[in-house]
This record gives C-alpha cells, sequence and structure tokens, in this order.
C-alpha cells in the first residue's frame, strides 16, 4: 500500500466514525416538515362535543394553534395541562384560536378523554385521516402555528412541555398577535 | 438463586478475558509456553461460564421466572414452550449472550484444534479474542444485563414480540451470528499474521474451512431471516432492503470476496495486504452490523430499542478494534511488498481481481444506501428512504457482472488464457444462453431484468455442466464405468473444486428463484363476503367460512378458503387473522399451498365487524428455488469443508 | 316477439337461481392504488411502504389515494400531493434531483472507477512480468487428461 491508499483509508475510517458518533444524538424518526410558510390547508370537521361543523375558514385572519391529539396517546396526556395553559395565557386575545384535532380515535373515547382532563377550546374530528395527512402528520401529539395570512409558520412534533411551551408562547404567538412577523424555524 | 449464580459466572468471565489479554501479552514477552497455556485455560473457562450463564437464563425462561426483568419482558405464561427457549435471544441483552458465548465456543474449539499445529499464533489468538469477548461482555454486564431482577415481581410477563413467535425464529440468530462470529478467528489469524510479521500463506491455509464455515452460516441465517419474513410479515416477499437485513449482507458481500481471493494468494501467492484488508473489513462489517442494529442510529422494522450511551459505548469499543486493526495493516503494509506477477489480464487472477472489485462495489453500494440518509441528515437537515426500488435498480447490474464472472472465473486458467481455449471452453455457454433467451422469449417473457438473468445463468450453468461432464466422461473412459461413477470419481478426485461448483449452482438456482418470484409476482387484493370467490392465475379461491379459534396465547378469525384449479377443489387455505392476547397485537398469519413450481400464498389481513373479509393472493413463481438454492449452496460448503485433506494442505 | 315469449323469459328471470358466488375482482382503482401505495413509505412504521403496512396511518394514506383518483387525480399528481405533505421522506427511493444524483450513480461510477484503476494495475503487472517461454497450446482434451494425471497421483 502507498501512501495514498493508507491516507484514503484513515480519512474513510475517521469520516465514517464522526458519522455514527454524530447520528447517535439524531433522532431517526426525526422528519423535517416542508410545510412551513406554505398555505394551511382548509378543512371541516364536526366538533368532538357538540357535533357542529367547524372549519378552517372560519378563523381567517387569526392566528391559530392547532393541536393534533388522540386519546390513546401518552404524550398528549403529558401535554394536556401546558396545553390549557396555553390557552389560559391568549384566550382573552381576539387574535387568537385554538383547536384541538382528534386524531384516529373514536368519538366516545375522545370524549371521555376530554370529560377527565378538562376542554376549554373546540376539536374537530378527523374523520378519515385526510386532514392529518394534509398537514404531514405522522403521529399525535403535533402542534402547528398559523398566522393571520393563513400560512403556516411553526410545527413541532412531541408534547409541548418545559422549554418547548415557552419557545412556542413567547418566541412564535405572542409575536405573531402583535403583528411583527418574525422566522421561525422548526426543530 | 439460578439466575444469580449464572450473573455472577458472567462477571468471572469477564475477569478472566482480562486475564486472558494479560497472560496473552505475557506469553509473547516471557516467551514461556506456560503463559499461552494458562491463556487456553482461560479461554475454555470463559466457555464453561458463559455456558452456566446461558443456561441459567434459558432456565429462568423454562421456569418462567418473571422476577427476572428481561424473561418478564420477553415472556409469558402462556407463551408456548418451544419459543420460551428462543425467547432467550429474543431481546437485545439475551441475544448479545447468545453471541458473546458462540464466540466463546468458537474461540474455544479454535484453541484446542490449532494448539499443536500453531503453537505461535496461539498467544495472538488468545489475546484477540480475549479482547473481543471482554468488549461484549462489558457491554453485557454494564449496559445491557439479562440477569437483572425486577421488584415487585410482576403476576405476568409482556411477552414475546409476536412476530417472533415463529419456528424460523428459533434458527435464525443463532445461524446468523453464528456467521458474524464465525469469522473472527480468520480475523484472529490475520491480526496475529500482522502482529508477529509471519505474514506467509499460512494464516489463509488454516483458516480455511472455518472461513467457509462462518460464510455457510452467514448464508443461512440470512435465508432464515428471508423465509421469515416471507411468511410471517405477510405481505409476500422475502427481502425488503431494511437496515437490518442489509447489516448482515454486508460483512455476506465481502466475506465472499474474501473466499475467492485467498485462492489467489494460496495459488500464486499474491495479494497478502489485499486479503488482510478483506477479512478485517468481513469482521468489521459484522461489528459495525451489531453497532447499526443496537445503537439506534438507523431505525428499522428489526431494531432493538436502544439508548444512546450504549450506542455510544459499543461505537467505541467497535471503533478501536477496527481502528486497531487498521492500525496494524496500515504499519505493515510497508513491509508487504508481495511481487506480483502476471502473464496475462485474461487468466484467472485477474478474473479474480475483477470478481472482488464487484463485490465490494456491490457491498459499497450497500452501504451507501444504508448510510445515506443519516449522511444527509447530518449534513443538511434533509431526509429520504433509500427502499427497494433504490436497491433493486442499481443492485442488478452488478449482480449480473458478478454472475457473468462466474461462469468464466473457474474456467479460465490460471497465469494465461489463450483465445483458441476462450474458443473452445466458452462458445457452447454462450450460445446455450443465447437459445434460452430465445426461448424465453417466444414463450413471452419479455422482462428486460428476465431475460438478461435467463442469459448469464444458462451461461454459468453450462460452463459448469459442461467441464464436469467432460472429466466425467473420461473418468469414466478410464476407469471402464459408467458416466454416473465417473462422475463421482471426478468428483471426489478433485474435492475441492467440484463442490465450489456446487455453489455456485446453488447460487445459479438462487437467483432462477429471486428473478422468477420478484419479476412475475402476482398480486390480487379483494374484499368479499363468505361464498363469494376471485381469481388469480389458474387458481379460484373461495372463501367457504370465517370461524374463531384460539391457540395457546392468541385468538384468531380464521378464513377458510377452498382452492380450485378449474372444477377441481385442490386444496384449502387458512390464513389468520391473530390477535396475541398479552399484548394485544395483530399478526397476518399467511397460508401457503406449494406447487411444483411456485407458491399459491395467501393472507387474510383484514375482517370487517359485518363479515367483509379482506383477502390478499400472491402468485410467487419459482420461490421454492430462493431456498433450494440455498440448501444446495450449503451442500457445496459442507462437501468442501469435509473433503478429504491433502498432503499439501 | 310476441308477448308470450317476453313473458316466458321474465319468469324465466324471476325462477330464483341456485345460489352461485359472487365472483369478486380488482377494480382498476384498486391497482391504481396499489401501484400508488407501493411507492410511498409508511411514514410511522419504517422502512415499509403504505401498501405493505398494517398501521393505521397506512390504511387511511391509502384511503386518501383512493379518493384522490376518484377525483380524477393522476399517479403523479397524488404522488406529488404527498410529497408536498410530507417532503422526500415519503418516497421510496431518493428523488433523482440534486445531491441525490451522487447516489444513484455511486455504485456505477465505483465500478468504472475501480474498474479503470484494476485495468491499468494490472496491464502494468503483466508487463513488469517476464513473458514465460511461449509453448504451442495444448488440445484441451490433453489438457483435460492432464489434469486427471495429476488429481489421481495426489
Amino acid at each position: 500500500m502507498n501512501k495514498g491508499w493508507q491516507l484514503t483509508l484513515i480519512l474513510c475510517l475517521i469520516g465514517l466514525f464522526a458519522l455514527f458518533y454524530q447520528g447517535l444524538w439524531g433522532d431517526p424518526r426525526h422528519i423535517p416538515t416542508v410545510l412551513i410558510e406554505t398555505d394551511a390547508p382548509n378543512f371541516e370537521g364536526p366538533d368532538v362535543e357538540t357535533g357542529q361543523t367547524i372549519s378552517l375558514d372560519q378563523f381567517k385572519g387569526k392566528v391559530v394553534l392547532l393541536n393534533f391529539w388522540a386519546s390513546w396517546c401518552y404524550e398528549c396526556k403529558v401535554e394536556h395541562k401546558s396545553i390549557l395553559q396555553l390557552h389560559q395565557l391568549f384566550k382573552d386575545n381576539p387574535d387568537f384560536v385554538m383547536l384541538g384535532v382528534n386524531y384516529q380515535d373514536e368519538l366516545p373515547d375522545a370524549q371521555k378523554y376530554l370529560k377527565e382532563y378538562g376542554s376549554t377550546f373546540s376539536h374537530v374530528r378527523d374523520l378519515k385521516g385526510q386532514l392529518a395527512i394534509d398537514y404531514g402528520v405522522y403521529g399525535v401529539p403535533e402542534t402547528f402555528v398559523i398566522d393571520q395570512q393563513g400560512k403556516i409558520r411553526h410545527k413541532w412534533v412531541g408534547p409541548i412541555t418545559g422549554e418547548v411551551y415557552t419557545n412556542i408562547t413567547q418566541k412564535v404567538i405572542a409575536p405573531l398577535l402583535n403583528a411583527q412577523p418574525t422566522t421561525t424555524t422548526t426543530s | 438463586m439460578i439466575i444469580e449464580i449464572g450473573h455472577f459466572s458472567t462477571i468471572v468471565a469477564l475477569v478472566l478475558s482480562v486475564f486472558g489479554m494479560a497472560s496473552a501479552v505475557l506469553a509473547l514477552q516471557t516467551r514461556n509456553p506456560d503463559w499461552a497455556r494458562s491463556g487456553r485455560m482461560a479461554i475454555t473457562l470463559i466457555f464453561v461460564l458463559l455456558g452456566v450463564g446461558m443456561l441459567s437464563l434459558v432456565y429462568a425462561f423454562i421456569i418462567r421466572d418473571f422476577s427476572v426483568l428481561y424473561v418478564a419482558n420477553n415472556s409469558n405464561s402462556k407463551l408456548p414452550f418451544f419459543y420460551t427457549v428462543a425467547a432467550v435471544w429474543g431481546g437485545h441483552e439475551g441475544s448479545l449472550l447468545l453471541w458473546v458465548f458462540i464466540l466463546s465456543v468458537f474461540s474455544t474449539l479454535a484453541v484446542w484444534l490449532h494448539w499443536r499445529t500453531q503453537p505461535a499464533i496461539m498467544p495472538y489468538l488468545i489475546g484477540v479474542e480475549s479482547a473481543i469477548i471482554f468488549g461484549f461482555l462489558c457491554l453485557i454486564i454494564f449496559l445491557s444485563s439479562p440477569f437483572e431482577r425486577l421488584l415487585p415481581v410482576p403476576l405476568d410477563g409482556k411477552d414475546l414480540n409476536p412476530l417472533l413467535q415463529d419456528p424460523a425464529m428459533v434458527m435464525h440468530p443463532p445461524m446468523l451470528y453464528m456467521g458474524y462470529v464465525g469469522f473472527s478467528i480468520p480475523f484472529s489469524f490475520a491480526m496475529a499474521a500482522l502482529f508477529s510479521g509471519r505474514l506467509g500463506e499460512e494464516w489463509i491455509k488454516v483458516t480455511q474451512r472455518w472461513s467457509m464455515f462462518a460464510w455457510m452460516c452467514l448464508t443461512t441465517g440470512i435465508l432464515l431471516g428471508g423465509y421469515w419474513a416471507y411468511y410471517e410479515l405477510g405481505w409476500g416477499g422475502y427481502w425488503g432492503w431494511d437496515p437490518v437485513e442489509n447489516a448482515s449482507f454486508m460483512p455476506w458481500l465481502v466475506g465472499t470476496a474474501y473466499l475467492h481471493s485467498v485462492l489467489v494468494q494460496e495459488k500464486r501467492k499474491m495479494f497478502k495486504v489485499w486479503n488482510l484488508f478483506l477479512i478485517i473489513v468481513t469482521f468489521s462489517l459484522s461489528l459495525i452490523g451489531t453497532f447499526l442494529v443496537r445503537s439506534g442510529v438507523l431505525t428499522s422494522v428489526h431494531s432493538f430499542a436502544t439508548d444512546p450511551e450504549r450506542g455510544l459505548y459499543i461505537l467505541i469499543f467497535v471503533g478501536t478494534v477496527i481502528g486497531i486493526a487498521f492500525g496494524a495493516l496500515i504499519l505493515r503494509s510497508n513491509k508487504l511488498k508481495s511481487q506480483v506477477e502476471m502473464d496475462s489480464l485474461i487468466s484467472r487472477e485477474s478474473i479474480f481481481l475483477f470478481n472482488n472489485l464487484f463485490f465490494l462495489v456491490a457491498a459499497a453500494t450497500v452501504f451507501l444506501g444504508t448510510l445515506y440518509p443519516l449522511i444527509l441528515e447530518t449534513l443538511q437537515d434533509a431526509k429520504v428512504t433509500v427502499g427497494p426500488p433504490y436497491y433493486n435498480a442499481v443492485f442488478m447490474p452488478i449482480a449480473l457482472g458478478l454472475l457473468f464472472l462466474m461462469g468464466i472465473g473457474p474456467y479460465i486458467p490460471w497465469r494465461k488464457a489463450s483465445v483458441a481455449s476462450l474458443k473452445k471452453s466458452f462458445s457452447t455457454p454462450l450460445l446455450a444462453g443465447a437459445v434460452i433467451v430465445a426461448l424465453l422469449f417466444v414463450t413471452g417473457i419479455h422482462n428486460l431484468y428476465a431475460l438478461a438473468g435467463g442469459y448469464v445463468v444458462t451461461f454459468a450453468g453450462m460452463a459448469i455442466v459442461l467441464d464436469f461432464g467432460k472429466i466425467s466422461q473420461l473418468y469414466a473412459q478410464r476407469n471402464g464405468s459408467n458416466i454416473f461413477q465417473g462422475s463421482l470419481a471426478a468428483f471426489t478426485a478433485n474435492q475441492r473444486r467440484y463442490a465450489s461448483m456446487l455453489t455456485h449452482i446453488g447460487v445459479l438456482v438462487l437467483v432462477v428463484g429471486i428473478i422468477a418470484s420478484t419479476v412475475y409476482q402476482t398480486e390480487k387484493v379483494v374484499s368479499m363476503r363468505v361464498g363469494d370467490e376471485f381469481e388469480i392465475g389458474d387458481y379460484r379461491m373461495k372463501l367457504a367460512k370465517i370461524h374463531e379459534v384460539a391457540g395457546g396465547n392468541w385468538n384468531a378469525q380464521e378464513g377458510v378458503f377452498q382452492v380450485f384449479k378449474g372444477e377441481d377443489l385442490i386444496t384449502e387455505l387458512r390464513p389468520q387473522k391473530r390477535i396475541y392476547s398479552a399484548t394485544q397485537t395483530p399478526t397476518t398469519e399467511s397460508a401457503i399451498y406449494a406447487t411444483n413450481m411456485g407458491h399459491v400464498f395467501l393472507t387474510m389481513p383484514e375482517v370487517s365487524e359485518d363479515g367483509v373479509a379482506v383477502a390478499r393472493g400472491v402468485l410467487n413463481p419459482l420461490v421454492l428455488w430462493v431456498w433450494g438454492g440455498g440448501v444446495i449452496m450449503g451442500l457445496g460448503v459442507i462437501l468442501n469443508i469435509l473433503r478429504p485433506r491433502k498432503k499439501e494442505e | 316477439m310476441s308477448i308470450r315469449l317476453t313473458w316466458c323469459l321474465a319468469a324465466l328471470l324471476m325462477i330464483p337461481l341456485p345460489l352461485s358466488a359472487a365472483v369478486q375482482d380488482e377494480t382498476d382503482v384498486d391497482i391504481q392504488v396499489r401501484e400508488i401505495a407501493k411507492t410511498l413509505r409508511c411514514t410511522v412504521c419504517q422502512t415499509e411502504n403504505i401498501w405493505e403496512s398494517g398501521a393505521p396511518l397506512a390504511q387511511q394514506m391509502r384511503g386518501v389515494i383512493r379518493d384522490r383518483i376518484a377525483l380524477g387525480h393522476s399517479t403523479e399528481e397524488i404522488r406529488a400531493y404527498f410529497l408536498s405533505r410530507y417532503g422526500d421522506y415519503i418516497l421510496m427511493e431518493p428523488p433523482k434531483h440534486g445531491v441525490n444524483w451522487l447516489i444513484w450513480v455511486a455504485p456505477f461510477l465505483l465500478l468504472v472507477i475501480g474498474g479503470f484503476f484494476l485495468y491499468k494495475e494490472v496491464t502494468h503487472w503483466v508487463r513488469d512480468t517476464p513473458t514465460p517461454p511461449s509453448q504451442p497450446e495444448p488440445p484441451l482434451d490433453d489438457e483435460a487428461r492432464k489434469r486427471i494425471e495429476r488429481e489421481l497421483k495426489s
């Protein structure tokens, strides 16, 4: 083996192990979203509790927080308290709307869940999963923030707790409500 | 109590592996054979102690001791006895213990088998094997112990993953691990050659049977895994290019290149560095496979649930082994100026080189495809899937190239081939290939892959048959016997060559099975009620009834399908939709009717409450050839290993 | 046609026929759903396409494909829709654009570059090797006979 080959071999090995090391800290289930800055797809569906039809169009010109959840989902229970807290925080602002989307669920289970854990805002049923697919959802909980122009500005996969909560309230929703568009990134 | 004995003896084995390494170093420094002897004792004792560890775990599974965390996670009071033993390697911790246990078995065997003939190698062998055992035992004891107790004791276990409750799963992991671990023996000999500077052909000759045995186990393991996927996952395919499957396929590809390349060194004393490189890569890929599967870096249907800490440990361990191995190779390689003598580009040694090129490119393709999502994600926040469409597209040309080389390689003489001899050897096979392609085309097979595959398979097969036929005839003439006795005489006279050719024939059969069942698979999915029927190919399936059946730990809805061909009822197929009680996991159990040419494969993935069943029928032509070919390949290797030893070996 | 005959036919139709099996078959839509579903990845189950997967999300995605076919969307439009919602990840193979070309051509590039180097090396070696005295090719059968002699001796 001459020097060139030896060097190539060493570099390949180093590169490989650096890659593996980096890979250890990534989440293989993380999928980067392609929906940021695109128009939020409209939807229509029955309210979980009242059965009335809700559509996204109703809330044009407002900041909408969309939270996908299901009664069988463990992490949804984890985030439920802070979701209610979040609603409490912004509910007096007329430009803010919060909507839950009940995903892959049975109606009685969903109703029971809301009774048990509390509900202060409306929840739409996603009857055929079409709504979730429109939003590129692959698991619950997932949360979207839609701005006044109807564009998706933020997406978060996983529970809204702790730092994520602080980030979404202070850095995403508050600036939007103050009508100061910020560029948000997903993580 | 028993499990604590197992735990304790595993810890003692860990201590002994340190002793093994130390005694290897001392044996080399002091040149006192007593140190090597005590190293041998250490290796042997490690085997015994790990045997105790394995048995204690098996015992815990047999008595269903749910106070053991690992048992509680992988067994259940209703799990059939047959699977309780297989459940020992159904999870991460237990399968790791199996890995290192097999390693200790092989190390002990190698030390005792080669003690007399290879005294100089023994300290190195003991050292390298102890070091690998040490690395794995640390992982087991400190980060993934199967011996941990669980308090409070649960009433029942969580049950073994229903997908693993399958006969093929009993044998698949041990075979696979025997393959991975088997390559550690030639690897150790190669390291001994590198460290000691004894870089001749000795280590290759000594480990040749080990390599073939490891290769056979790996092949069997991979094919068993395919068989499991075929009838347990219920989509009618046996290979999905999943990261875990790829992890086992990569060492296979490089190991196959190695098996061929060493022949050149044996015969012509060339490519010394290359062969060392190949065996190091083969074993490294076995280790990297372990890392990929168990670290959570890649996701796969098969991967174990993991945490980064464990992954980091495996990475450091694997990195150390690979780093030392390649480091030694690089440092030694300057000394290894083996003089290459090549008489012609068209010679067997040159064909072997191109064979190696193709195998390595194949392995690199799988490697790159498996890691590409990870690379892309690291460099830019993007994610892609590298799935079967990619591999099928890029792998086919490489595989066809390899098959072609397989046809010519064995019949090209060493050193130099003349054009005249090439014409003589290959004109008939080339023509036969063309005839077959024409025949296939006329019978309505127009798929390019099928035609190209048909051509190279015929070509390679014809070359083997012609050569063997001619030699058998000569033997028959010479001995005045009939052709069968002649061929037997020819086979035993050069068993090594013809056993290898048998393995090649197995490969050809396998390839025919793969092409036919991939290109000409027919699939149909219909919704039907009891009394309805559907047609697939020449068959007509009538859903006679759907009823409930129960097994020990599952309940199922079973569809009874009557299979007609024309007006004749030929068989009944009973696919099931099972729900395993403990985990409430559904599985789809397929039902298979084997025809002489292939399989009629039927599953019933869904039954709605109002009695509408979804039936999925698949016709897999020649699919049995896939495993039939595997059996022939294995037979060839066994005959090769068992060949009588010749003087020059 | 006389009235009587018509009546006869009508009566014939009303006679309950023996219960024959209803033959179910795939429609063109079913086949199209399958073809599309096989090219899309199930995002929750890893390395399975949504045709093979039993996951609820995969089932719903198949439903969406069916609905869109009913609306008259073409295969390409449906794939593009999923792509716009989930990104490149949803496709079963890396889309052929940008840096992804690298992985598509890599195997062939390796083969060509490797083959080139190997060819150069081998011809180099051949040149450096002293040519053995050329011998006339013995006829093949003699060669085979010699092989047998050798094999019988060993």
